[in-house]
């Protein structure tokens, strides 16, 4: 590792560790007083689950970002390009509207729409986009935004069909935000999924190098493609699916991080698979922070809302700085 | 090392991109594949590196398909340039050469001295995207000099379509060196004058058939060459009285 590198790491961790030391210190009070105190035992699990759910679904949306980066030969490409969102939220919703219309509670009834929703959309994803030669990245593309206009339009007739206060649930379901309460075996469970996912990408690193070289020159050097992008498709699938489950469809996340590790390691695919987890977890660990420091007077806002409002800024200075005109 | 190629028929939908190819090279030769635009020439190129699979007929190394090997085996025996790289990262030309080894297992020595032998050791961490058309062209024929096997197959597609008289010449060189170390070269090269200078057997391709093959110095003349390209073509004699082919 060259000694680049190690600064960057260094700084990045601690950086991580001073965003995850403020999530658990911001305080505000019932009339919005804001203070810097260390929380009483009775509220620690109310802080202290978030700030690990954001670093999970923040690893999980960053490594599953480069992975399909890869795969789709898109830098534009992000978790959400496949369709797994809005069949997540489809899933939600019709879970949603069962448990309404039936007047039944469906233990862990929004988790296993998402879940049903998204593999319902990838797997028609895979299926729609498999040629003789295995995945294709440019149909996958194609089929990944067909697939999310079908699932849209499916989600705005079922939100046509529920009354009010369910389109309210949904809608802020839809924004994304971390959860304060969920058991810690759970959150270990899903935390494992996504370090196994880490190091699995970062095994593949050099696969995924060589695999930025065209699928012609790629085969020559001895990639099996085929077999590279279902592995590709299925991981970071899985590592997305995680981060709907936690905390439903977070933006921007899985888009920026990738290129935020490439901008600050400049390094191999081994070493960006643990760049784009950490650079995740600390911007969502980030965006986090800022919603509990905003006060707009109406409550704090969803989580998702930032990563969007930030990220879209963050990622138009890195465009421009790309083109050189910042 | 024997390449054979039987029967080869290569279809896109309705066009038949090759009809009917049947050929043989040994190793230790420069293959040159010449014909006008869209004769074949690429997709023949890759049928030979196991990178297309075609619609009929076989291509066989030693008398084994190379499609039925996997990547890994085959890229120890086979390495390929095509007519223009593409690297999605951002890659140093080292690394891009660095990718050749990737079946093969890392050998900075190698990459070095792939990078010195085609004059880029000194350039080598300049970005991919930052390069110049030539520099990428000499980077990707770099990485099939360190991926390469002495006594392999060395299959390229218009190696030197980008490059100065300069690097033409080292690149003219190298090849010559990899055929005298047993390899099977075998190029698509448009400048007709270089593919005469450089070719021990000669591949002619016209509308995806194969018009001439055989032995350079006895297939490529200014008739056949005229009539399958459609120019008028000459000899012209050099002050050292060395024939030249021009197009008066």
């Amino acid at each position: 590792m060259k000694p680049r590198h190690i600064f960057v790491w260094i700084v990045l961790l601690c950086v991580l560790a001073a965003c995850c030391f403020a999530r658990l210190m911001i305080t505000r009070s019932i009339s919005g007083e804001l203070s810097f105190v260390w929380p009483e035992s009775t509220y620690i699990g109310y802080r202290i689950v978030p700030m690990f759910a954001a670093i999970i679904v923040g690893g999980a949306l960053g490594v599953s970002g480069m992975g399909l980066q890869v795969l789709l030969r898109n830098p534009l490409a992000s978790p959400w390009i496949l369709g797994l969102s809005s069949g997540a939220g489809l899933g939600v919703m019709a879970s949603m509207m069962i448990e309404h219309y039936r007047g039944i509670g469906i233990p862990e009834g929004e988790t296993i729409g998402a879940v049903a929703g998204a593999i319902v959309a990838l797997v028609a994803v895979y299926l729609l986009s498999r040629g003789h030669g295995g995945l294709d990245p440019v149909t996958m593309v194609l089929v990944g935004v067909v697939v999310s206009v079908i699932c849209g339009a499916g989600i705005m007739v079922l939100q046509h069909l529920v009354p009010m206060g369910l389109r309210g649930s949904f809608t802020t379901w839809l924004m994304g935000s971390l959860p304060e309460t969920m058991s810690y075996v759970r959150l270990g469970i899903l935390g494992g999924v996504v370090c196994v996912g880490t190091l699995l990408l970062a095994w593949w690193g050099p696969s995924l190098d060589a695999a930025c070289l065209s699928d012609d020159e790629a085969t020559s050097v001895g990639v099996h493609l085929p077999s590279l992008r279902f592995r590709l498709f299925l991981v970071s699938s899985i590592l997305a699916a995680v981060g709907v489950i936690i905390a439903g469809p977070i933006a921007f996340v899985g888009l920026i991080a990738p290129h935020g590790a490439r901008l600050l390691l400049r390094s191999n695919h081994r070493m960006l698979a643990f760049g784009s987890a950490i650079v995740g977890a600390l911007l969502l660990v980030c965006a986090d922070d800022a919603r509990q420091l905003l006060d707009l007077g109406t409550g704090r806002l969803p989580v998702g809302i930032l990563t969007s409002g930030i990220g879209g800024f963050v990622f138009l200075l890195l465009l421009l700085r790309g083109r050189g005109k910042v | 090392m024997r390449l054979h190629i039987s029967s080869l028929i290569v279809r896109y939908g309705k066009l038949t991109a090759l009809r009917d190819i049947t050929a043989s090279a040994e190793g230790g030769k420069i293959v040159c594949v010449l014909g006008p635009n869209a004769s074949g020439k690429s997709t023949l190129l890759r049928c030979i590196a196991g990178l297309q699979t075609p619609t009929r007929g076989k291509v066989l190394l030693d008398g084994a398909s190379l499609l039925r090997l996997h990547p890994r085996a085959r890229a120890s025996k086979v390495a390929w340039v095509p007519r223009s790289s593409e690297v999605g990262g951002r890659f140093t030309l080292r690394r891009v050469v660095e990718l050749g080894r990737y079946a093969l297992g890392p050998s900075p020595a190698r990459v070095d001295d792939a990078l010195a032998t085609v004059d880029l050791l000194d350039r080598a961490d300049t970005i991919w995207h930052e390069a110049s058309a030539g520099m990428k062209q000499r980077t990707s024929i770099a990485r099939a000099l360190a991926q390469r096997t002495p006594g392999g197959l060395l299959v390229l597609d218009e190696p030197t379509s980008a490059l100065d008289l300069r690097h033409i010449r080292i690149v003219s060189d190298v090849l010559r060196k990899c055929a005298s170390e047993g390899d099977l070269v075998i190029a698509a090269i448009h400048d007709v004058a270089l593919a005469i200078h450089l070719a021990d057997t000669a591949f002619v391709l016209r509308h995806g058939e194969l018009v001439l093959a055989g032995q350079s110095s006895a297939i490529l003349s200014p008739g056949s060459l005229g009539e399958v390209f459609g120019v008028d073509l000459a000899w012209a004699t050099d002050e050292a009285g060395k024939r030249h082919l021009v197009s008066p």
